[in-house]
């Protein structure tokens, strides 16, 4: 769905069903240079399954127009006003990537009542190097594609995909296209900034789960695990894929945070 | 590790890794029309289009995914679709982008089948078709009207082996918001990957050099990812509700793979063109050896050229990679590894000299294909053509004495001794 937000065109994916949010809602919050397609194999799953799905491009990313936010901190706090905005009260946070630094933060101000948080390739320090950094700014769209190429394990780079006919390789570097692109640069920043992940994590008070991915090069195994020792009773599951869990692990990923969510019901 | 693996690995490896149950190295075939479902709610989540995977063989199969995924891989495209056949691609494009009542701008200068389609199916439909010269990008942005939906071309007109100058007409399709959809079955990705010059959408006949052997009928589309489909007034049935799955929106829920989701969801579902899963490892054998085989197309055609430009009995030789074609600087620019392996050249002595001519070789097989790793040859004026007059050929661009040539792998000097004989029966002829 499409809503005018904080003066902007903003769209809000709810996987194939209206909004409902007298039930327990999922939001999903999409990592650096991404957007709601980050979580095509997962909105529609949940949606069905009787979930309130929202999954928000952010400002500049997708389908939203709008200026990118430029911390992780201005992130966390678009969401929570989106949340208050479409009335959610019940919810369960489920980050990728740069979308667990942000959950981090919200977790710290939400002012709606939290259920959960997941963390899918999460950790709570997401340093980028300065190449990047650079390239991000000078050539967006190469930076795009390095991301795209680095961030997918094997089955990137053989094609395989879970959905028919489908190239990981492919169908990233155009999601990231959609952007606009300035909003990669922002993201990358935001990530590289972001020096409050250990207290934010140390702060979690409700359920929380994490997925992570034993080829990841992004959010490096070694470095989730020591994320997941930071969180009180954190539920902690390891995949073989690389970084882009959602969209290369899809039913093993699904399952697991289908599991976690009925143990909260 | 990510390798960005090269075409020559992909050709090989792209869409199939050795599962570890049977370490199968070769891509299995999954021989099935079904799946078992391991609950109602697995079969749920596959007809709702939550999660990928297959449900029934009409709609995908794991054998034909492999070769879907490597064609994706190759071309460097979202996605792509594999079907029955390279007319079955081309009708799905069209049928899930155009409706009744849409216009569509198309190359004049194509394969038959591809104009009988535009020209006498579709509007049948509602669908009509202004014909441009393809050579000509201002002629087909003026036959650019406010209902038209896709521009259609052939990157290498079959059989008059014009080339289309794809960076300046997607230029043109670009600004008017609508996709360039090309047949890019004649240079395959090894010679030209059109995405990378601006074109959104691909379709191939598998048949020719992609399966390469002459043993299985294919097509397939390839989806650039790379177009917005955004426009709800444009494309209602990509970007608005559509009646399945609930009012689903294929370009907000599938995004850079809308299209492809959509003709699965719908082409597939509905018309059912499916690709046997057999035909699809056979194809898939074909692509391994790509590189190689047009490699060594490439090298005959142009030993074939150099023969044919220099013989006595040859009229005239057209091939883009000859200075005298009219499109040579367009091919120089857009196709530098080489134009195909397809010549058109005409015999001294006109319609009664090409049939000579093709009664007399050997090695050469007469028939109507092209893209096998074996030299056809095909005489238009005495065969395909045979109903139609001399000013009826030429204008479709067609002379009495053409002889279309299909150029093989064989050793050459093979190649040109079977010709040889072919042009000693047109002497006896014309004595």
């Amino acid at each position: 769905m499409i809503i005018n937000f904080k003066g902007a065109k903003t769209y809000i994916g709810t996987g194939g069903k209206s909004l409902d949010v007298t039930k327990m809602t999922l939001c999903f919050l999409h990592g650096a240079g991404q957007n709601h397609l980050s979580f095509i194999q997962q909105a529609r799953f949940f949606a069905y399954k009787g979930y309130s799905v929202v999954v928000p491009d952010m400002p500049a990313h997708g389908f939203s127009d709008g200026n990118p936010c430029k911390s992780i901190k201005e992130n966390a706090e678009w969401i929570n006003d989106l949340l208050v905005e479409l009335n959610i009260k019940d919810v369960v946070v489920i980050g990728h990537s740069q979308g667990c630094l942000v959950a981090l933060e919200l977790n710290r101000i939400l002012k709606s009542s939290f259920e959960a948080l997941i963390f899918v390739a999460g950790s709570n320090e997401i340093p980028v190097n300065q190449f990047l950094l650079e390239l991000s700014k000078e050539n967006p769209q190469k930076a795009s594609q390095m991301m795209v190429t680095w961030g997918h394990g094997i089955d990137g780079d053989m094609s395989i995909n879970k959905w028919p006919g489908h190239s990981h390789y492919g169908e990233g570097n155009n999601i990231m296209c959609m952007n606009k692109p300035t909003a990669l640069r922002y993201d990358l920043h935001s990530c590289n900034d972001y020096s409050d992940g250990i207290d934010a994590a140390k702060n979690i008070k409700v359920p929380a789960l994490a997925v992570l991915a034993k080829n990841d090069q992004m959010t490096p195994l070694k470095s989730g695990l020591k994320f997941v020792e930071l969180i009180k009773n954190c539920e902690t599951h390891t995949l073989d894929c690389g970084h882009f869990l959602p969209s290369e692990r899809p039913m093993e990923l699904n399952s697991i945070i289908n599991s976690f969510l009925l143990k909260l019901k | 590790m990510s390798e960005n693996y090269k075409f020559d690995t992909l050709s090989l490896h792209a869409g199939h890794i050795p599962d570890k149950e049977t370490g199968s190295r070769a891509v299995p075939i999954y021989q099935t029309t079904s799946y078992v479902f391991n609950s109602t709610e697995e079969a749920a989540s596959l007809y709702n289009m939550e999660v990928g995977g297959h449900l029934y063989t009409r709609i995908s199969n794991p054998t034909v995914a492999a070769l879907e995924q490597r064609l994706a891989a190759l071309e460097g495209g979202a996605s792509a679709l594999a079907c029955s056949s390279g007319m079955a691609a081309m009708h799905l494009v069209v049928s899930a982008i155009c409706s009744s009542g849409d216009h569509i701008v198309a190359s004049s200068k194509m394969y038959g089948a591809n104009i009988n389609l535009l020209q006498h199916t579709m509007p049948r439909f509602g669908v009509n078709t202004d014909f441009v010269n393809p050579n000509d990008p201002e002629a087909i942005k003026r036959a650019i009207k406010p209902n038209t939906k896709l521009v259609f071309g052939e990157v290498i007109g079959n059989p008059g082996l014009d080339i289309m100058d794809v960076p300046e007409i997607s230029k043109i399709c670009n600004s008017k918001n609508i996709p360039l959809v090309l047949d890019a079955t004649f240079n395959t990705p090894y010679l030209m990957q059109p995405f990378k010059h601006g074109a959104n959408i691909i379709v191939h006949s598998l048949t020719k050099w992609l399966g390469g052997h002459g043993i299985a009928i294919g097509g397939a589309i390839v989806n650039g990812g790379n177009f917005d489909w955004g426009d709800k007034d444009k494309f209602p049935t990509i970007s608005g509700p559509h009646f399945a799955l609930g009012g689903i929106s294929f370009w907000e829920e599938f995004g850079p793979s809308a299209l492809i989701a959509k003709i699965r969801a719908e082409g597939m579902y509905n018309f059912g063109p499916s690709l046997s899963p057999t035909n699809a490892f056979h194809l898939m054998q074909g692509i391994e050896t790509l590189p190689l085989r047009m490699k060594k197309h490439i090298q005959n055609t142009h030993s074939i050229l150099d023969f044919l430009v220099n013989h006595e009995m040859v009229e005239w030789v057209k091939h883009p990679d000859l200075e005298t074609h009219p499109d040579h600087e367009v091919a120089k620019r857009i196709l530098p590894k080489g134009s195909g392996s397809i010549v058109a050249f005409g015999i001294k002595g006109g319609r009664e000299a090409g049939k000579a001519f093709i009664e007399s070789v050997q090695l050469a097989s007469h028939l109507a294909n092209v893209g096998d790793a074996k030299t056809l040859l095909i005489h238009p004026g005495s065969t395909t053509h045979s109903h139609l007059s001399s000013e009826a050929m030429k204008e479709g661009g067609l002379t009495d004495d053409m002889i279309r040539l299909s150029v093989g792998l064989e050793d050459i000097n093979d190649i040109t001794k079977d010709f040889e004989r072919g042009f000693r029966a047109v002497k006896k002829l014309n004595k």
